[in-house]
């Protein structure tokens, strides 16, 4: 990680842009060497995807700009945080190309809510459901994480285990990019936005 | 001859070369390979055979390591026998690794290591596989095999049972795995085999990522970790939204700077520590380093000038309203003041 860091800053400081870009691939190869399955697979791998300098680059450009968007179009009143959350979360959804589920998913939610209106039916095996509990019908431990784990998951309720495993370690790479552009793109911000204010204020 | 007369009752058609095989196996004694997996050249003869062979080997301590070195005339012998007991090949073929496991618990004498029975069936495989596929056996038997091989590939990659074998494993060509002893070997095992390696792989992968993983064993424990891993992480994202969404006004000026202040940024090396107590350092930084990335922006981006005086005009429009959210970024407030000549300093440039 330091390596990849450090050659990020040589490449956004030094280099123009043709060598930056083989910078970047040499990064990418050093990660793919370290976690290469011998299958040719090595890209494909979580921890390569998004873990790359392009990557997070792409995000957070992609972030700015439909934070932007979303602060013109709306600004409901008491939901300011959810609504960047979940542009942040399409966002990262869009980043990820389609080729997860749970990427789909959270593209999927958005589409169905903008067709059709959440009507929340009531379960009708309500009833059944409590009596079960009732009974403390007690499912292997595993099997009770494993359903815990899937709903973590966006759009994973009826996956298997083997692909959950799967979709939940592309998740955990995705989410810690997330949080890694979020914060720097927060403090950013802030600093920017309070250095700059203070400075325009007293120069005027 | 000592090893024919095993065997002789079987081979009534092919004493001849039974007796050759017996010959063949004399001299290959005499001459040891450090190959040691032609023993089981014998394997492929029907499994009563083999058995009988080994425990007549039992009284004899005369050569407790039998190794036969892999000669291509003694596997044709071998396809040879089990073509003429195309009878017995059925179970033969499907019997053998069972067998060689059940024998070799049996004749303790001989020392040779279940490796050398699977590395000679693979090894051999091209050649017995044609004339039994054409004769008798069903084609499940070869497939059935070849998935062992496979499957048994990966199962070898666990901690074998056998401490020997992995010194065998490391000598041969092949990689090699095999049925642990007692372990059965039919289709339904071997896929819940191959579906429980997947899951140990994809486990590790999600070890790999979740911190503080790597040290617990079992498969509840981890998927714990990895819940609260989870729930940390989505967390952290709802309480970075939350600023973001104050931070926001500040949000439409000078997006290059922050583009490349980010993208190269020392607050990434930072991420695992508090987010709060890192704004002092960084932001001196950040400021300092406006200046050089400034000009690479310029390059890259092509911004006219005049875009971006006009963006440094509009700070003063967000000043206030960024002045007033000072309590959900007590620290920016804090590094205004130290800012402010930074701050002059990108405004004139």
């Amino acid at each position: 990680m330091a390596s990849n860091q450090s050659n990020c800053d040589v490449s956004s400081q030094q280099e123009p842009n043709q060598l930056r870009k083989k910078r970047r691939k040499s990064t990418q190869t050093t990660e793919s060497h370290l976690q290469n399955d011998g299958t040719g697979e090595a890209k494909n791998q979580p921890t390569v995807r998004w873990r790359t300098c392009t990557a997070r680059r792409i995000y957070s450009s992609k972030l700015l700009e439909a934070l932007r968007r979303s602060r013109r179009t709306t600004s409901p009143r008491g939901e300011k945080t959810r609504e960047v959350r979940e542009t942040a979360d399409r966002v990262l959804a869009v980043a990820a190309r389609g080729k997860t589920r749970w990427s789909r998913a959270i593209l999927a939610k958005r589409a169905r809510l903008l067709r059709v209106k959440k009507v929340k039916k009531p379960k009708v095996g309500c009833d059944r459901m409590l009596q079960e509990s009732e009974k403390r019908k007690k499912l292997p431990a595993v099997e009770r994480k494993v359903k815990v784990l899937s709903r973590l998951v966006p759009g994973c309720r009826k996956v298997s285990f083997l692909n959950l495993l799967e979709e939940a370690s592309d998740y955990i790479a995705a989410l810690e990019m997330q949080v890694k552009v979020m914060t720097t793109l927060s403090e950013i911000l802030a600093v920017a936005g309070g250095g700059a204010g203070v400075g325009g204020g007293s120069s005027s | 001859m000592d090893l024919t007369t095993g065997s002789g009752p079987e081979l009534d058609e092919t004493g001849l070369d039974s007796l050759q095989l017996g010959e063949d196996i004399r001299h290959l004694i005499a001459a040891p390979s450090e190959n040691a997996s032609s023993f089981t050249a014998l394997l492929e003869l029907p499994a009563n055979q083999a058995v009988e062979l080994l425990h007549s080997d039992s009284g004899r301590k005369q050569y407790p390591n039998l190794t036969f070195p892999s000669n291509t005339a003694l596997l044709e012998r071998a396809a040879i026998f089990s073509v003429f007991h195309s009878s017995n090949s059925a179970d033969s073929s499907s019997v053998p690794s069972n067998s060689s496991s059940k024998s070799l618990e049996k004749g303790s004498a001989v020392k040779c290591e279940q490796l050398e029975t699977e590395t000679y069936l693979d090894s051999c495989q091209p050649l017995v596989s044609d004339p039994t596929v054409d004769n008798s056996a069903p084609n499940a038997r070869p497939s059935s095999k070849r998935k062992e091989r496979e499957k048994k590939v990966k199962a070898a990659s666990k901690k074998s049972k056998s401490e020997s074998s992995q010194q065998e494993e490391e000598k041969l060509p092949y990689v090699h795995v095999r049925a642990r002893r007692g372990q059965a070997t039919d289709s339904h095992s071997l896929a819940e085999r191959a579906r429980r390696e997947k899951i140990n792989q994809r486990m590790k992968l999600l070890q790999e990522l979740v911190p503080g993983c790597n040290k617990i064993s079992g498969t509840a424990l981890v998927l714990d970790e990895i819940i609260n891993h989870v729930q940390s992480l989505q967390r952290h994202v709802e309480f970075l939204s939350m600023r973001l969404a104050a931070v926001n006004p500040g949000m439409d000026f000078n997006v290059d700077s922050l583009l490349a202040a980010e993208s190269g940024s020392l607050i990434d090396s930072n991420f695992p520590n508090m987010v709060m107590p890192l704004m002092w350092p960084e932001a001196q930084v950040n400021g300092n380093r406006h200046q050089f990335q400034q000009h690479w922006q310029f390059d890259s981006l092509q911004q006219p000038v005049w875009g971006r005086e006009e963006d440094s005009h509009n700070f003063i429009t967000p000043e206030n309203s960024h002045l007033s959210y000072d309590s959900s970024a007590n620290s920016a407030s804090l590094h205004s003041n130290q800012l402010k000549m930074e701050g002059r300093m990108k405004l004139h440039q």
